[in-house]
């Protein structure tokens, strides 16, 4: 826990579906040794892969709140049967922590008590803020494909603490068909959880060959990481005090130090990109949807 | 001359959100192409031999009949694309423009097209009257057309340069300011 | 007896609106020529002078007008989208067509009188979801997103006391409506914002090597041999190379067609049936609208439904029952 600081550093939730013992691990990890104030646990793509978890929750929780990290409960962003209802509602019935609702159902769910919405929730203006707000959202995750000037604007109006995500790939899509299984040939009700396979998401490239997307299971990410290292100061003018990072299979410690540093002006953004593309393996970086333009484009200097 | 704008203004409205776009119509089977610039100043409609020095904002290429199903509005522009009757090249957003204007213009711009011709367009109209006649689905008849071009005085080749210039119709700007579509502002 | 379904069109121009109030269409939607709505094209939509001549013409003749307003209004300028509410409710329009929630909760306070829907790009997939914004704005119906199977949709109706209003024909989102930045993350406009998806302006054309090659923001997106049917590059609807096989990673390019499937949507509760294709020409707006004019006809009778060659206008020239069909998933 970093006190006195003005700038939050939060873990977003495991998007992948990373084997139990590995994601336990990660989580005690991170508990024990990354500069962050606040981590993100819960399933958010696929209902399915919530079981395999469920045992070790218990203990990631206890270990992260021991190292003195705030949890927060994330939840599913598509949800579409009973089923999948029934996880969500279990979640925010039985436990005190903060809920991060990925949905507007599970935002209807908490309704009156204070709760997080995350960045999967259409919240692109002052007016859904607001009312956000009022239904008793007090920690708002933006949408990944916000401008600055839209930032800024939000950040102005303000009336819930806002959150940027900073690094990772970039959610950028959700659906009803699971293409992980597609590429195995499989379909999503006999996937055989093909997507433990990808750490990071299964790579696809257009017919040129040129890197483009991830999928993992339902989603689409893209093949760039977000990196938004030189761009947190910007951010910081505007108002913003939390910044998301989303795991990956590189060392989330290393990556975590490294935006901890830029935030206590001890490391300079381009120190950190460097650290940044050891930790993956040398990806694209991107931050364009911040400064305007395509969302795959990187922008190496600040803002303004 | 009557001119296109004159009659279908709100055909230049919907296309008035681009810069000065100059359209090639490039009928394959046909030994000549169009050209269509309905830009705010000089709006014009000529036919040419080819399409040397052109520099078209955009080129819808294809059989005739494919052409003019698109420039009637009787066939759906997206369904000819998909089984391929159609190349776009060049600009694909006036492509798109032109499509959704002409296709509210209902209108029959093929005629127009042919109009432009001048003396030529008497059989040319001949022709496109009995495609858009009641029947005409049934009586498009490709070698009718075709014949109607492939006459020696509409031959590509036969075209003299000074019946070319004189195809080419000026027309006045238009009556009103356009809409634009928003699609390029960003913040 | 079970009430007739409501046949809801498209219309992208006033030749369109007529063209689909002549077929048959009960009710025609469409949208401002601005950034306030999800078919945000070059060269199509109304004008405010337009609206109420579309609106004198659909009324004339017993059907209604719904102005889509779906996109999410930008930060810092709202105006655009509270004019086009304020304007709808002033012309006359039959009911708006609404995905952004302070929008949404606008709407309700300063025209309580207006009919509101939920767009399909609100994503409301769920009961509890559709619950939220019934209670909380008064809407009327819900678009529902085409991610949920007919029973899914059955247990909806009999969950939640609202209208529902289905696709049955058009282009087929493959992901969640109203989640997507694909097309933002090659272009920069997104459905949600800008009210595009893959637009025009960056697509290019290209033949290379004997093949047609697509391109979006400079990815390419597809790549077609002679005598192969092309389709538009949407990203969603493009081919690329996974675990290295080049395929339709996400869906091939097909159109939603789900004609057969009236009694059973029916049976499910459903209020309406939509047809996507805004953005299509009047020859397809008098084509589609006309055949489920039929169906829906004598499915309410009780008749078999019709079968219907659509096949021409479909992207791609294929079909699909989509996601109603629980194998698509």
């Amino acid at each position: 826990m970093v006190k006195g600081s003005s700038a939050h550093l939060t873990l977003g939730p495991v998007l992948f579906n990373w084997a139990p013992e590995r994601w336990r691990d990660f989580y005690f990890r991170i508990a024990d040794e990354a500069p962050l104030d606040t981590v993100c646990v819960g399933e958010v793509v696929c209902s399915k892969r919530a079981p395999f978890f469920a045992p070790y929750l218990a203990d990631v929780v206890e270990r992260l709140g021991s190292a003195d990290k705030e949890v927060v409960l994330s939840t599913l962003a598509l949800i579409m049967n009973e089923r999948e209802m029934a996880l969500v509602r279990e979640t925010v019935e039985n436990t005190d922590f903060l809920v991060e609702a990925n949905d507007i159902s599970t935002a209807a769910l908490l309704k009156g008590r204070p709760h997080a919405v995350g960045p999967f929730v259409n919240i692109y203006n002052e007016g859904t803020l607001a009312y956000m707000a009022r239904n008793g959202a007090e920690r708002v995750t933006l949408p990944v494909e916000l401008a600055a000037s839209s930032i800024a604007a939000l950040a102005k109006s303000a009336p819930a603490e806002l959150e940027v995500m900073v690094f990772g790939r970039l959610p950028l899509a959700i659906s009803a068909r699971c293409y992980h299984a597609r590429c195995h040939n499989l379909s999503r009700d006999n996937c055989q959880f093909v997507c433990e396979k990808n750490p990071d998401g299964f790579d696809v490239d257009t017919l040129d060959g040129e890197p483009f997307l991830a999928v993992n299971g339902v989603q689409a990410l893209s093949h760039a990481y977000c990196n938004m290292a030189g761009d947190l100061s910007v951010l910081r003018d505007f108002g913003i005090r939390r910044f998301r990072l989303s795991p990956h299979s590189g060392d989330m410690v290393r990556i975590a130090e490294a935006f901890r540093a830029v935030l206590d002006n001890k490391m300079a953004p381009e120190e950190a990109n460097a650290a940044i593309a050891g930790e993956t393996g040398g990806m694209p970086l991107a931050n364009g949807y911040f400064h305007g333009k395509a969302g795959a484009a990187f922008e190496g200097g600040s803002l303004m | 001359m009557t001119t296109v704008r004159r009659r279908h203004p709100e055909l230049f409205d919907r296309l008035s959100c681009l810069e000065n776009p100059v359209f090639l119509i490039d009928p394959v089977d046909l030994p000549l192409v169009f050209i269509l610039r309905p830009g705010a100043a000089a709006a014009s409609l000529t036919a040419a031999r080819n399409a040397d020095g052109i520099g078209a904002t955009a080129t819808v290429r294809g059989p005739l009949m494919a052409l003019m199903g698109l420039l009637e509005g009787t066939s759906d522009g997206d369904a000819l694309f998909f089984s391929r009757s159609l190349v776009f090249e060049g600009d694909t957003e006036a492509v798109v423009a032109l499509r959704n204007a002409v296709d509210d213009a209902e209108i029959s711009l093929f005629e127009d097209l042919l109009s432009v011709l001048g003396p030529l367009a008497r059989p040319a109209r001949r022709v496109v009257g009995i495609v858009a006649g009641v029947a005409s689905r049934a009586a498009r008849d490709m070698e009718a057309i075709r014949s109607v071009f492939a006459a020696p005085a509409v031959r590509r080749d036969d075209i003299p340069e000074t019946s070319l210039k004189e195809l080419g119709g000026t027309v006045a700007p238009p009556a009103r300011s356009g809409h634009c579509s928003q699609a390029g502002n960003r913040d | 007896m079970t009430k007739k379904l409501e046949l809801v069109c498209p219309a992208g121009t006033p030749a369109s609106l007529r063209a689909a109030v002549d077929a048959g269409a009960d009710v025609v939607y469409l949208g401002f020529r601005d950034a306030t709505n999800a078919r945000n094209f070059p060269g199509l939509n109304f004008s405010r002078d337009e609206l109420r001549a579309g609106l004198d013409y659909a009324h004339a003749r017993g059907a209604h007008v719904y102005v889509t307003i779906n996109t999410f209004p930008r930060a810092g300028d709202p105006g655009p989208w509270r004019e086009a509410v304020d304007d709808a409710s002033a012309l006359g329009a039959d009911a708006i067509i609404l995905a952004d929630i302070g929008l949404t909760d606008y709407a309700a306070g300063a025209h309580p009188e207006l009919r509101r829907h939920l767009s399909v790009q609100a994503s409301a997939s769920n009961a509890e979801a559709i619950r939220f914004y019934k209670e909380a704005f008064g809407i009327k119906r819900a678009v529902l997103p085409r991610v949920l199977t007919i029973p899914e949709i059955a247990e909806l109706n009999r969950k939640v006391a609202i209208e529902t209003e289905v696709f049955v024909f058009g282009g087929l989102c493959v992901m969640a409506e109203g989640r997507c930045a694909l097309s933002s993350y090659v272009t920069g406009e997104s459905p949600n914002i800008n009210g595009v998806c893959s637009p025009a302006a960056h697509v290019r054309y290209e033949e290379e090597e004997g093949r047609l090659v697509s391109r979006l923001g400079g990815y390419t997106v597809n790549a077609f041999i002679e005598g192969e049917k092309a389709g538009y590059p949407t990203l969603c609807k493009g081919r690329f190379v996974a675990g290295g096989q080049a395929r339709y990673l996400f869906e091939e390019p097909t159109s939603l067609n789900a004609v057969h499937m009236l009694p059973e949507l029916m049976a499910a509760g459903v209020t309406a049936l939509k047809i996507e294709g805004r953005q299509r020409g009047r020859a397809y707006i008098s084509q589609v609208v006309a055949a489920f004019r039929r169906a829906v006809d004598a499915a309410a009778e009780g008749l078999s439904v019709p079968r219907e060659d659509l096949v021409a206008v479909t992207e791609g020239q294929r079909k699909t029952s989509g996601v109603y069909e629980k194998t698509w998933r």
